[in-house]
């Protein structure tokens, strides 16, 4: 349900983002997701093979999926770590939720077919 | 490689693939409408509570027992998302609070657009504190900003000690974690002690409450907690002497 609200918000906003003949040559969506966004690569690849039956303009566009960690970082010692298990705990030992990766939901790079004309 | 291609334009590109590195964020949408609420209830000082679980910890009924306590204190209001059916805005109604269901149709979790629009047909003016109650989910929820103040989630005795890590960001972005069905304590395996500990791994600064609704325990602190942000939702200044007073004597009960 979750994963083909999220294809359709794909689809509008590259619409808003693009005009309406580039958006038919769309080829490649690159995703980053952090891991925290719930998002689950294999159910988004499912649920963009449903939505694009009735969105024929991205019939021959594939998705990519690139999950990224958790990165927080500690105010105490200046560092960036990673959180491993959802310990949101600094190699120092401080515990510290200020994420500064991890809650991504994004569209990175769009591939654009070329046409002949 | 290719012309670089800028957005908007009607230039043909040339070559064979051609890349547009962007950066659209997909909640920007519910964000952009998120702030449109945070910014309409911080105009007339309303705090704006979110209310999260899975399905079935209890939400309803601590609306129903915060509504009995404070319904004569202050003006509240709640709205409430389920898939289906309006059986949670009546029990609420019920219990002498003005309340509206939001009914998703199968979505697993309330948007900004839909609490946005849900506020167009329940009357606002004058009310101190919003609930909005979320569809019962751990999941989805989390990542959803309705334009609230605080985001509060429940997790009941009879769901396991466990939950926070297992859906750590909903515990990552709650401020306030209700213990709920404090009052079955002696008949299930759950330790207050253990649940804390994992949120607090998850989430340092999260406070605690354990509550029961049934019994009313801990709604006394609850309560209190709530009166205190509507108090600084206000400001400090001498006209809200109302909530201040009624705080007050609530504190003393």
């Amino acid at each position: 349900m979750h994963e083909v609200s999220l294809v359709n918000s794909i689809f509008r906003s590259i619409e808003l983002e693009f005009p309406k003949q580039d958006v038919e040559r769309v080829r490649g969506i690159f995703m980053r997701v952090g891991l925290l966004s719930n998002v689950e690569p294999v159910l988004m690849q499912s649920a963009f093979a449903a939505v694009i039956e009735t969105e024929s303009a991205f019939r021959q566009a594939t998705l990519h999926v690139e999950v990224l960690p958790i990165l927080v970082h500690c105010a105490e010692c200046d560092k960036t770590s990673l959180v491993e298990n959802y310990k949101f705990v600094c190699a120092c030992g401080k515990p510290s939720n200020n994420i500064v990766q991890g809650t991504e939901l994004l569209i990175h790079k769009v591939e654009f077919a070329l046409d002949d004309d | 490689m290719s012309t670089p291609h800028t957005h908007k334009s009607n230039r043909a590109p040339v070559g064979a693939v051609q890349c547009e590195n962007t950066s659209l964020n997909l909640l920007k949408a519910n964000d952009f409408v998120a702030k449109t609420i945070r910014d309409r209830m911080a105009a007339q000082s309303t705090l704006v509570i979110n209310i999260t679980s899975s399905a079935g910890s209890g939400k309803t009924t601590l609306m129903q027992a915060t509504a009995a306590r404070l319904k004569d204190t202050l003006s509240m209001a709640v709205l409430v998302g389920d898939l289906e059916t309006e059986r949670d805005a009546i029990r609420i109604r019920e219990a002498g609070v003005p309340s509206l269901q939001i009914v998703t149709g199968g979505i697993c979790h309330l948007e900004a657009q839909m609490v946005l629009q849900a506020m167009d047909h329940i009357t606002l003016e004058g009310v101190d504190l919003l609930f909005i109650e979320n569809v019962g989910n751990l999941v989805c929820p989390a990542a959803f900003d309705l334009g609230e103040d605080y985001r509060v989630t429940l997790i009941a005795t009879t769901e396991g000690d466990d939950k926070p890590k297992k859906y750590p960001r909903m515990f990552l972005t709650s401020e306030v974690m209700l213990i709920s069905k404090a009052d079955l304590l002696p008949y299930v395996p759950f330790s207050v002690e253990a649940v804390v500990q994992d949120a607090r791994e998850v989430n340092p600064d999260i406070h605690a409450i354990t509550v029961s609704s049934t019994s009313g325990v801990g709604i006394d602190e609850w309560c209190e907690w709530l009166l205190e942000r509507v108090r600084e939702k206000k400001g400090s200044d001498e006209s809200n002497d109302s909530v201040v007073f009624l705080s007050k004597q609530l504190g003393s009960m």
